[in-house]
C-alpha cells in the first residue's frame, strides 16, 4: 500500500534502513564517496579533459568528444538552484503533488530529481544531499531510491 | 569562407497560410495541411504546379505524411523533405527552404507545418543512459524551477510571470487562428488550475493541432509569376544554434536564445531596438520573460517592469509575441515555427488588423525545441 506523503506518492514513510535493492543501482551507491562517506554516492564520470559529468556514460564527453571516460563517484552535495512544488501528474506512476529540485553538484554537474519534502520550504543556495529511500517499484516490489534532502 | 543568408540571392515570403490552431479533435491531418497549403497559394495568388520543392514539419505525425497530404494538391512529382525538430521543427523548415531558394536550387518551395499530438517515446528514454527521475521532470517542471530561480535571482514575484500570460490572451482574443481566443484578466490567470509551483495552466501552452504553410520565393519567382511585389517580405537572416556543454546548463534555452539571437541580429545587421515586432517561444511565462532579456529587448532582471509598462504590448516599443504566441495561439509542435513566420509577415505588411503593430519594418521569429535546438528567424519589408 503505497502512503501518500507529498513526495511522489510512491515513497514510503517509515522505512528508514531496510536492505531493499536500489532502483536505479547504475546511478547510485549505498556507499558515500571519500569526501562524503555519509552521502550515498552518485556514479558519475570525469573525461581526460577534466569534465565532471552525470551519470557515467562510455559514449563520448559532451565537452569535446574524448571517449577517455572513468568512472567518479561524485558526492551527493550540492546547492539548490531552484525547486517548484509539482500539482499536476508527470507520469502514471509519478502522482503529485511532489517537489522537484535542480541542483548544483560540488563535483559540477547540475542534476534535476525529486527533493524528499518536508514542512520547512526549500530555498535557492541551499545546502543538499543525497538519501536513500524506500520506494515500490512498477511492480510494487521495495527498492532503496535517491532524493535530495536539505544537508544539515 | 561561410556564407548567411543575406550573402546568398534574396529571398522573400510571398503567401502565407493557416488552420487554425484546436484542440485535438477528428478532423484529418490531411484536410489541416491541405486548408493551410491552399491558403499560402491563394494569399500568393499562384497555382500548385509553380511550387518546386516542399518541407513538411512535423514532430508527432507518422514518418512519411507529407505525400498524403499535397497530392489531393495535384502530384507534380516535386522533391519533398520531412524535418522534425521537436518544437523548432517548422522553423527548421523554413530555414533549409529559405537557403535552397536562396541558393539557386529552387525559385519556389512551400513549407508546411502540421500536426496531431500523439503519444510518442521520449528520445532520453532510449539513450542507455539512465536518469534520476525521467518520470518527475517535464517541461513545465522544468520551467517552473527556471521561473522561481529567475524570482529569487531578481527579487521579482513569480506571480508576475503571468502579466505574459495576460498580453498574450488578449492578443490572441484577436488572433482568429489561434486555440485560445479569450481575454483573460490576472486575477482569472492566477486563479487557474495549478501545474507547478506559480505556473497555472494559463500560463503554459495548449498542445493541440493545426497547421502553417509559408511560400518562399525568389525575386526571379516574383517578376516571372506575377506576385504582388509589395506583399514579398524578405527574410534577411536565418540563425541556428544547438545546446553546448554549458557551465548553467539548467538555463540552456536562454543560453542559445542569447547566442542565435545575436547571430541573427548580426547577420541582418541590426540590433535588438531595431526590432517592431518578436514571436518567441513563450510555451511557459516564465520563457518569454527569459527571452525578451537574452534577445537584448530589455536589460536583465527589467522584463517585469517593462511589460508592466507596455513595452512588449502591440503598440508598445516591440509587440512580443502579437498572434497570442505558444500560450493562446497554441503550439501544435510542427506548425508552430512556421505559424510565427505566417504572423510576421502579416504584421509587416500591415495586413494583421485588430492586432497590428503600427509600422512594424522589422521582425524576428524564434523558437527553442527538445535536445537543444534554436531558430532566429529576422524579416523585413
Amino acid at each position: 500500500m503505497v502512503e501518500e506523503d507529498g513526495n511522489g506518492s510512491d515513497t514510503l514513510k517509515g522505512t528508514v534502513e531496510t536492505p531493499g535493492d536500489l532502483l536505479k543501482p547504475a546511478l547510485y551507491r549505498r556507499e558515500g564517496s571519500t569526501a562524503a562517506p555519509a552521502r550515498p554516492a552518485l556514479l558519475g564520470g570525469k573525461c581526460v579533459c577534466g569534465y565532471v559529468f552525470f551519470p557515467m556514460q562510455h559514449y563520448g564527453c559532451e565537452r569535446c568528444g574524448s571517449t577517455e571516460l572513468s568512472p567518479l563517484a561524485l558526492t551527493g552535495r550540492g546547492r539548490l538552484l531552484a525547486s517548484a512544488r509539482v500539482h499536476l501528474d508527470t507520469g502514471k506512476h509519478r502522482k503529485a503533488p511532489f517537489t522537484v529540485g535542480s541542483i548544483k553538484l560540488e563535483d559540477g554537474p547540475i542534476v534535476r530529481t525529486i527533493l524528499l519534502d518536508n514542512t520547512k520550504p526549500f530555498h535557492a543556495d541551499d545546502p543538499v544531499a543525497t538519501v536513500l529511500v524506500d520506494v515500490l517499484d512498477p511492480e510494487g516490489v521495495i527498492k532503496r531510491d535517491l532524493r535530495f534532502q536539505r544537508d544539515a | 569562407m561561410p556564407r548567411s543568408l543575406k550573402d546568398m540571392r534574396p529571398v522573400y515570403v510571398v503567401g502565407i497560410g493557416l488552420h487554425r490552431y484546436q484542440f485535438l479533435s477528428q478532423t484529418s491531418y490531411v484536410e489541416l495541411g491541405l486548408t493551410a497549403a491552399r491558403a499560402a497559394l491563394s494569399d500568393a495568388k499562384i497555382a500548385w504546379p509553380c511550387v518546386e520543392s516542399a518541407y513538411v514539419a512535423r514532430a508527432f505525425l507518422p514518418m512519411a505524411c507529407g505525400r498524403p497530404i499535397l497530392r489531393h494538391l495535384g502530384a507534380t512529382g516535386i522533391p519533398l523533405v520531412h524535418v522534425e525538430n521537436a518544437s523548432a521543427s517548422g522553423s527548421a523548415a523554413f530555414r533549409h527552404a529559405c537557403i535552397e531558394v536562396g541558393s539557386g536550387i529552387h525559385d519556389v518551395s512551400l513549407v508546411l507545418g502540421v500536426d496531431k499530438p500523439m503519444p510518442i517515446p521520449r528520445e532520453e528514454s532510449l539513450t542507455g543512459i539512465g536518469n534520476l527521475a525521467d518520470d518527475a521532470i517535464a517541461p513545465f517542471t522544468h520551467f517552473a524551477m527556471l521561473g522561481a530561480r529567475y524570482a529569487s535571482q531578481h527579487g521579482v514575484k513569480t506571480e508576475d510571470f503571468a502579466l505574459v500570460a495576460v498580453k498574450n490572451h488578449l492578443n490572441g482574443a484577436r488572433n482568429p487562428f489561434a486555440q485560445h481566443q479569450k481575454e483573460r484578466s490576472l486575477d482569472e490567470i492566477l486563479a487557474g488550475k495549478r501545474i507547478a509551483g506559480t505556473l497555472t495552466s494559463l500560463q503554459c501552452t495548449p498542445v493541440g493541432e493545426g497547421a502553417a504553410a509559408v511560400i518562399v520565393a525568389s525575386e526571379d519567382a516574383i517578376r516571372a509569376l506575377g506576385i504582388e511585389a509589395t506583399r514579398a517580405v524578405r527574410v534577411t537572416a536565418s540563425a541556428a544554434r544547438s545546446q553546448r556543454a554549458y557551465e548553467n546548463a539548467d538555463r540552456y534555452d536562454a543560453i542559445l536564445t542569447e547566442e542565435t539571437t545575436r547571430m541573427a541580429l548580426a547577420a541582418a545587421g541590426r540590433v535588438p531596438s531595431d526590432l517592431d515586432v518578436v514571436e518567441l517561444h513563450d510555451a511557459f511565462s516564465v520563457e518569454e520573460v527569459e527571452y525578451v532579456e537574452a534577445m537584448g529587448l530589455c536589460p536583465s532582471g527589467r522584463a517585469i517592469d517593462a511589460l508592466k509598462e507596455g513595452v512588449f504590448d502591440i503598440g508598445g516599443r516591440c509587440a512580443v509575441s502579437p498572434s497570442g504566441g505558444l500560450i493562446a495561439m497554441g503550439h501544435p509542435i510542427g506548425p508552430t515555427g512556421t505559424g510565427q513566420i505566417v504572423e510576421i509577415v502579416r504584421q509587416l505588411r500591415g495586413e494583421a488588423g485588430a492586432r497590428q503593430q503600427p509600422d512594424a519594418k522589422v521582425g524576428l521569429a524564434h523558437m527553442v525545441g527538445l535536445g537543444a535546438v534554436c531558430y532566429v528567424h529576422i524579416l523585413e519589408t
